[in-house]
């Protein structure tokens, strides 16, 4: 007698398995589950809300397609992260004479309704200037710095993600953040 | 000094660090001012950009996956293998459909050989004696073999095309023979036994099929 509940990870696998077999419902849960982080990595790295959630359904249909290719070694959420900063490279080179980083328009959250109007104006520079400095990142150091900063991911992770070396990917977040420092400094000052 | 660890802040401020490494930086960084520094600098730099905000929800979520389940192909995509065995699977009705044509027609053939030959259609076909000489009579192996053997006790290059022929007809007509002959009929046994196979496995076949179908259904439909 096997009474204990299934555990997040036995059951996301077994969603990825019925997805294997077909099922589209159990895709839609996985989709559920991951939308967020995926729409962020693209997100963060092509810096334009509209093109990331259409790039983070395209993430998703490849995904989908390539679903027999998933083995469960690695998480399932760095399959799909490294499926997004693939459809992410193929969006900013698509994108690149149409849309230039550095104008995109603030966000709605970036612009921070709630906040008060002296903090309004403050944090919209400050994200603005955070989202740019990020964005004038060249777009492999851009991938490693945002996996690791804003996804949480360990160093090994993003070696797998990126298929690359760990040696590469610490050398990679060096540069990123040392180019970061001169480029923020200002504001690490304030801090 | 502060060059013998920068390498190595940021893997030691994301907790990387193990073992002798991190022995080294953390002594490092108890007597070294510049690089506790430029270790704040660094975890300011991971504050400062935590408070970039995330994308903004533009569609609801369940709208997004609603709108991803649409875009979807019908099936997602298998490996090569797969689509091979696939296909070869489906097509097993067609080769049991052959291998059921090719028993029927062997047999059909049988019979009308069997009735022609019997009925002298060969002594028409032929000229008088054509099967004189053919012994020792060309009862076992292959139609080649005996080809062969005539071959070295009649010398076929001057026996000429005719001899060939002639053979050809007398193993037929022995073969034939041996089909229609035995107790029930060894042609009706085997052509009984092997419909029976060929049925056997079409039967298996379609119950797979059904219960592929229907564990399909079950998958993509939900019930």
């Amino acid at each position: 007698m096997n009474s204990q509940p299934a555990t997040p990870a036995q059951m996301e696998l077994e969603l990825i398995t019925q997805a294997q077999h077909g099922d589209k419902l159990a895709f839609g849960e996985l989709v559920r589950r991951h939308r967020e982080g995926v729409v962020n990595v693209v997100y963060r790295m092509c810096g334009d809300a509209h093109l990331a959630e259409d790039a983070a359904q395209e993430a998703f249909i490849r995904a989908w397609q390539h679903l027999y290719r998933y083995r469960p070694r690695a998480p399932f959420r760095n399959w799909l992260y490294r499926i997004a900063t693939n459809v992410a490279r193929d969006v900013l080179r698509r994108e690149r004479e149409s849309v230039n980083v550095e104008t995109l328009p603030l966000t709605a959250s970036e612009q921070g309704p709630e906040a008060g109007p002296e903090a309004t104006v403050e944090g919209r520079e400050r994200g603005e200037r955070v989202r740019q400095a990020v964005l004038a990142l060249p777009p492999a150091s851009r991938e490693a710095l945002i996996l690791r900063e804003y996804e949480g991911l360990s160093y090994q992770e993003i070696a797998d993600v990126l298929d690359i070396p760990i040696g590469t990917v610490m050398s990679r977040l060096n540069y990123a953040r040392n180019r970061l420092r001169e480029s923020l400094a200002p504001y690490l000052e304030v801090l | 000094m502060t060059k013998h660890v920068s390498d190595w802040l940021g893997a030691y401020h994301d907790g990387e660090l193990h073992g002798r490494q991190l022995q080294q930086v953390e002594a490092h960084l108890a007597r070294c001012e510049a690089c506790r520094a430029e270790l704040e600098n660094l975890q300011a730099l991971t504050a400062l950009l935590q408070e970039s905000p995330a994308a903004e929800t533009l569609t609801h979520p369940e709208r997004f996956v609603a709108q991803v389940e649409l875009r979807l192909p019908r099936h997602p995509a298998r490996p090569a293998w797969h689509r091979a065995l696939e296909l070869g699977w489906r097509t097993v009705p067609l080769g049991l459909f052959g291998a059921w044509a090719f028993v029927r027609a062997v047999f059909i053939v049988a019979n009308i050989l069997q009735i022609g030959l019997g009925g002298g259609l060969a002594a028409k076909l032929l000229p008088p004696g054509s099967f004189d000489g053919l012994y020792p009579p060309p009862l076992q192996g292959t139609w080649l073999a005996e080809v062969l053997r005539m071959a070295l006790i009649h010398d076929l290059s001057s026996a000429g095309v005719n001899d060939v022929g002639r053979l050809t007809l007398h193993m037929l007509s022995e073969r034939m023979a041996f089909i229609r002959g035995g107790p029930l009929g060894w042609g009706l046994t085997l052509n009984l036994v092997s419909l029976s196979v060929i049925g056997l496995l079409y039967w298996s076949w379609l119950a797979s099929w059904w219960a592929y179908v229907s564990s399909y259904r079950k998958s993509t439909i939900g019930g």
